[in-house]
């Protein structure tokens, strides 16, 4: 309407204005007569100044009126044109981008697939736009989704494409048409790009290249009714046994409110089930899923909602993930400084648990000056292992994956073996544990001490020695407790809330308040007079993490009067807890893959992080990447030093077939020693990227045309196209000049001055 | 009036006084009854030596007082100076079998179990001790007194059997290396002291629940270690089987 009306008045559509440059085109006399009129206005002027007989407001009134009126005739016969760098008819070439992907075929374009629309504009020969285009420039027509090529025939277009690759359309077209006149590029798509790879530097290229990008958005940018598991946050591995608390999180339009299941599923078997309510329109939801990794291997869990009645996209209800269950004892280092009940009691809880070896250093007698301290060891795996107490080198303590630091005197350290401590942490990237006991944190002198720096809590260097008696606490969960999965001591989340508020008190002799910025509290103590401290906490420090657990008798969660015998609430406890603490710790050899999850055809990088005993990055070393085809093919692909990290070796392999990959990634030194091995899964199959945040991405289109100087336009005004072709002045073009002098809104405006002037000279009299 | 209100006060507090200090002497006394004692120590998370008690029949002094408090007064401060264990040196406790709070103390000392009794509830508790975590020492029985242990303990553990140790245990090794059980005191007038134990569901790799140190009396020699009863070398090797049941009961 608006165009329409437009139109009409200005002669032109809006687009010419936008696109032209405006100049006036009077000759020397028309500049004459202009003059003539411009003293005509100064007479008009000079006169209403002398009849005294007129008001102030009539004079005013009159003078502009007629001033306006000699402005318009003056305009007119300046002779006003637009100057038009309009494309010359079949010299230039126009590349038409067809998006052939999976997502064309949701059905929110009028009613009908997004493909209709696409297919009956731009992907038959006879298609209206097509022909249009046909008819003023040489057309070229591409198809893409994953990868981009020229379409031979329209029967090409199948819209079972796994992917969406703008950038990778942008750069075909680009090099297919360079050197040619390119009047523009048409980009019919919903947008839904879902490449890893940000479009910058193809829209750059574009942009240089002087070819612009007219979009047209296809499909509706927002959708109905529709459930959609946006993301699931699972590890890439985990120990078998673990309780895993996986974040999903459910975005919804059209459902508010309304009660769904949301299952998991392991090899078509139903793993854990829990109702959830749908949030607002528009708004995500992270749902708590509990879920235990207890059959070692690749494992491909799908979490799924059921689809509900009338969703217009029924494929994003659900999403895979790839978890490697892998099975082996997690070794743990426990060193304890006093005989007391708590390391006897943890050793107990973690002994059913087959993954985990706590070895406990024990100290049952202090250094005299004659006799040095005496350790009882337990849990070693020989008679060598640990005889001559805490390690002494770096590589004896790294081959631990965690150490629990009880009731120990930092003095009981020399300052070397004090720096191992936090670089265990730090560099070898292990899970330390220190608990609490009359010598432990600043009770036991350790603030100021490298250690002090990896822990969570600020260590009070005044501190006059543990104070008896003890703090005796109510521990309760924080909220991010309460669903962290080191604190989970039942295997529902009410069940979990239940059992904490039930537990035995414990006692402390170490008032840990204060945490340092980056840590997470997860649980709290509370005494008798209301004063609060810090039960548990961790924080992330260099690779690894360090938690702190000041009190001395978890071990009452088991023998306490009021806890019932078979209750399993401390053994839940530490199992889960040390099983966290080593979790992600990591090996030798780390293998890794970008993207984690490909089709088959598309490369990846295959990236190991290869280090020595001391963890200190390996370089020249020769790393092969033995990779195992689901068919049983292998393949060993070299991989090469990346120099910009220590121990970091990459190379590029590309799958063949659908299925599970096993990469084992390792090799030999420069001096040809071992370097030990590590291996992961590789997931390759078809994507199904292309049905998430499948609603049409205006935002994403409109910038790709801003960026290139083209434009943008909705499905319905894709007509308008090709005139925004035919004006964007790129390729071979010929200027055009516009009249502007004879608008119907100068004649209107002529009109309507002098119209409302003899109206006014009538109503006061002045005719 | 003044001076007769003068001396109630005066018995009541002679009277309050006697009985606060009579309490655990009471117990050693006669009665078929077992309780803890009023003044014991409070938890705090050092180690407290726990005393046992339980209902006796018969005329003597209470028998699971035997040695008390000088075989653990003693014994406590070698503890103390031998491990690096944070331990209550000056005081004890004495509890009964089914007090609450003897959960809080994993190790417990049963003297004389030759006299041994104990009811369903004390049964129950002392199961649940054991089964949770908690480790018995029982100490100055000998010849018939077996039986009367027995029969208490398959109230317990109707399946529980007994296992006859012998040096190479871990129980030996826990503090001190002891290599041969020759070198163990004999406090009475036959035979070699025998350390049985009770390990946790009957199987000897795991943990041993009950130990009995059977025709022998460690406490006797640690009640007397100040005088001349029995030589220094014979009391010390009373003390290092002692130091090794409880830091092993301790770890284990």
């Amino acid at each position: 309407m608006f165009e329409s009306l437009f139109s009409f008045l200005f002669k032109y559509e809006q687009l010419v204005f936008q696109q032209g440059q405006f100049v006036l085109g009077a000759s020397r006399s028309m500049w004459l007569a202009a003059g003539v009129a411009g003293l005509a206005a100064a007479y008009v002027l000079w006169s209403y100044r002398q009849l005294a007989a007129l008001r102030v407001r009539d004079r005013a009134i009159l003078l502009t009126l007629r001033v306006a009126l000699i402005g318009v005739a003056l305009f007119a016969l300046l002779r006003p044109m637009l100057l038009l760098k309009v494309a010359v008819p079949q010299q230039n070439f126009v590349g038409i981008l067809l998006d052939d992907s999976r997502s064309m075929q949701i059905g929110d374009q009028d009613g009908k697939p997004r493909s209709d629309f696409l297919i009956s504009q731009l992907g038959r020969s006879d298609a209206p736009l097509l022909t249009e285009l046909g008819k003023r420039f040489q057309v070229k027509v591409f198809r893409f989704s994953s990868s981009a090529e020229r379409l031979q025939s329209t029967a090409d277009l199948t819209f079972q494409g796994t992917g969406t690759r703008l950038g990778e359309v942008f750069d075909r077209a680009r090099q297919e048409l360079s050197g040619l006149p390119v009047a523009g590029l048409v980009l019919a798509t919903d947008g839904s790009d879902n490449s890893e790879k940000t479009l910058d530097d193809s829209l750059a290229a574009l942009k240089a290249q002087a070819m612009p990008v007219f979009a047209i958005g296809i499909g509706r940018d927002r959708l109905t009714r529709d459930i959609q598991i946006t993301r699931v946050e699972t590890p890439r591995r985990s120990l078998k046994g673990s309780s895993l608390v996986l974040d999903v999180v459910v975005t919804q339009t059209g459902y508010a409110g309304v009660k769904v299941p949301l299952f998991v599923e392991d090899d078509g078997r139903v793993v854990s089930s829990q109702d959830i309510v749908l949030p607002g329109d528009g708004e995500s939801e992270t749902v708590k899923v509990r879920l235990k990794a207890s059959e070692t291997g690749p494992r491909v869990f799908k979490f799924r909602v059921p689809v509900q009645a009338n969703e217009e996209v029924a494929q994003n209800n659900q999403r895979e993930s790839l978890i490697e269950v892998y099975n082996r004892r997690e070794k743990i280092l426990y060193l304890e400084g006093q005989p007391r009940p708590e390391p006897k009691f943890i050793r107990r809880a973690t002994e059913n648990d087959d993954n985990l070896q706590v070895v406990l250093l024990w100290r049952t007698a202090e250094a005299t000056v004659t006799v040095p301290d005496k350790y009882l060891r337990l849990g070693v795996d020989g008679p060598e292992e640990l005889q001559n107490g805490f390690p002494q080198t770096r590589e004896e303590l790294f081959s631990y994956r965690g150490i629990i630091l009880g009731s120990v005197e930092a003095s009981a350290f020399t300052p070397e073996q004090q720096r191992m401590l936090e670089d265990f942490v730090d560099i070898r990237g292990g899970g330390l544990l220190a608990l609490g006991g009359e010598r432990s944190f600043s009770e036991g002198g350790w603030a100021g001490t490298p250690l002090a720096d990896a822990l969570p809590v600020v260590l009070d260097p005044g501190s006059r020695g543990p104070q008896y008696p003890p703090a005796e606490l109510v521990v309760q969960p924080s909220r991010a407790g309460l669903t962290h999965p080191s604190t989970q001591i039942a295997d529902s989340a009410d069940d979990v809330a239940a059992k904490w508020k039930d537990l035995p008190m414990l006692t402390s002799l170490n008032p840990l308040v204060e945490t340092k910025p980056g840590a997470n509290v997860l649980l709290t103590g509370k005494d008798s007079r209301g004063r609060e401290q810090v039960v548990f906490a961790y924080q992330r420090y260099g690779r690894g993490k360090a938690l702190v657990l000041p009190v001395q008798d978890t071990w009452l969660w088991r023998m306490h009067s009021k806890m019932d015998v078979k209750d399993v609430t401390h053994a839940t406890f530490w199992q889960r807890l040390i099983r966290w603490q080593v979790d992600g710790v990591p090996d030798r050899v780390m293998a890794s893959a970008t993207p984690d999850r490909v089709q088959r055809g598309e490369p990846m990088t295959l990236t190991a992080e290869v280090v020595d005993p001391e963890y200190k990055g390996i370089n020249d070393g020769r790393i092969t990447a033995r990779v195992t085809a689901p068919s049983g093919k292998v393949e060993d692909v070299p991989m090469d030093w990346t120099v910009e990290h220590d121990g970091e070796y990459r190379a590029r392999f590309t799958p063949a077939e659908d299925g599970l990959y096993k990469v084992s990634l390792g090799g030999t030194t420069r001096d040809g020693k071992e370097t030990g091995r590590g291996s992961m899964t590789v997931r390759v199959a078809p994507s199904d990227a292309e049905y998430f945040d499948a609603a049409m991405r205006a935002p994403l289109l409109q910038r790709v045309a801003e960026q290139t100087e083209g434009r943008y336009y909705a499905a319905k005004d894709a007509a308008a196209v090709v005139d925004a072709i035919t004006y964007s002045g790129k390729g071979i073009t010929v200027v055009e000049e516009r009249e502007l002098w004879d608008m119907p809104v100068n004649l209107i405006l002529l009109l309507g001055l002098m119209g409302s002037e003899w109206l006014y000279r009538r109503s006061r009299g002045l005719a | 009036m003044r001076r007769t209100h003068v001396r109630i006060v005066l018995v009541l507090s002679v009277i309050v006084s006697v009985l606060a200090i009579a309490t655990p002497r009471a117990q050693r006394g006669y009665g078929g009854y077992s309780q803890s004692y009023s003044g014991n120590v409070r938890y705090d998370g050092k180690f407290v030596f726990i005393r046992l008690s339980y209902p006796w029949y018969g005329g003597r002094g209470a028998p699971w007082a035997h040695d008390w408090p000088r075989g653990e007064e003693h014994f406590l401060k070698i503890f103390n100076e031998m491990t690096a264990t944070p331990v209550h040196v000056a005081e004890s406790s004495i509890m009964g079998l089914s007090d609450p709070e003897l959960f809080k103390f994993p190790v417990a000392y049963m003297a004389e179990p030759g006299f041994w009794s104990m009811g369903d509830a004390e049964t129950r508790a002392l199961r649940d001790y054991l089964m949770k975590g908690g480790f018995m020492i029982m100490d100055d029985f000998r010849g018939r007194d077996w039986g009367n242990v027995e029969l208490n303990v398959s109230k317990m553990f109707p399946e529980g059997r007994w296992v006859d140790l012998d040096a190479s245990h871990a129980i030996f090794h826990s503090f001190f290396e002891i290599n041969t059980l020759d070198i163990i005191p004999q406090a009475y007038d036959a035979g070699r002291p025998i350390f049985r134990a009770l390990f946790e569901d009957n199987d000897p790799n795991k943990r041993i629940m009950i130990i009995a140190a059977y025709n022998t009396d460690m406490s006797e020699f640690w009640e007397w270690s100040d005088t001349g009863y029995a030589p220094v070398p014979v009391s010390n090797e009373a003390y290092k089987i002692g130091i090794n049941l409880f830091i092993y009961g301790l770890t284990h």
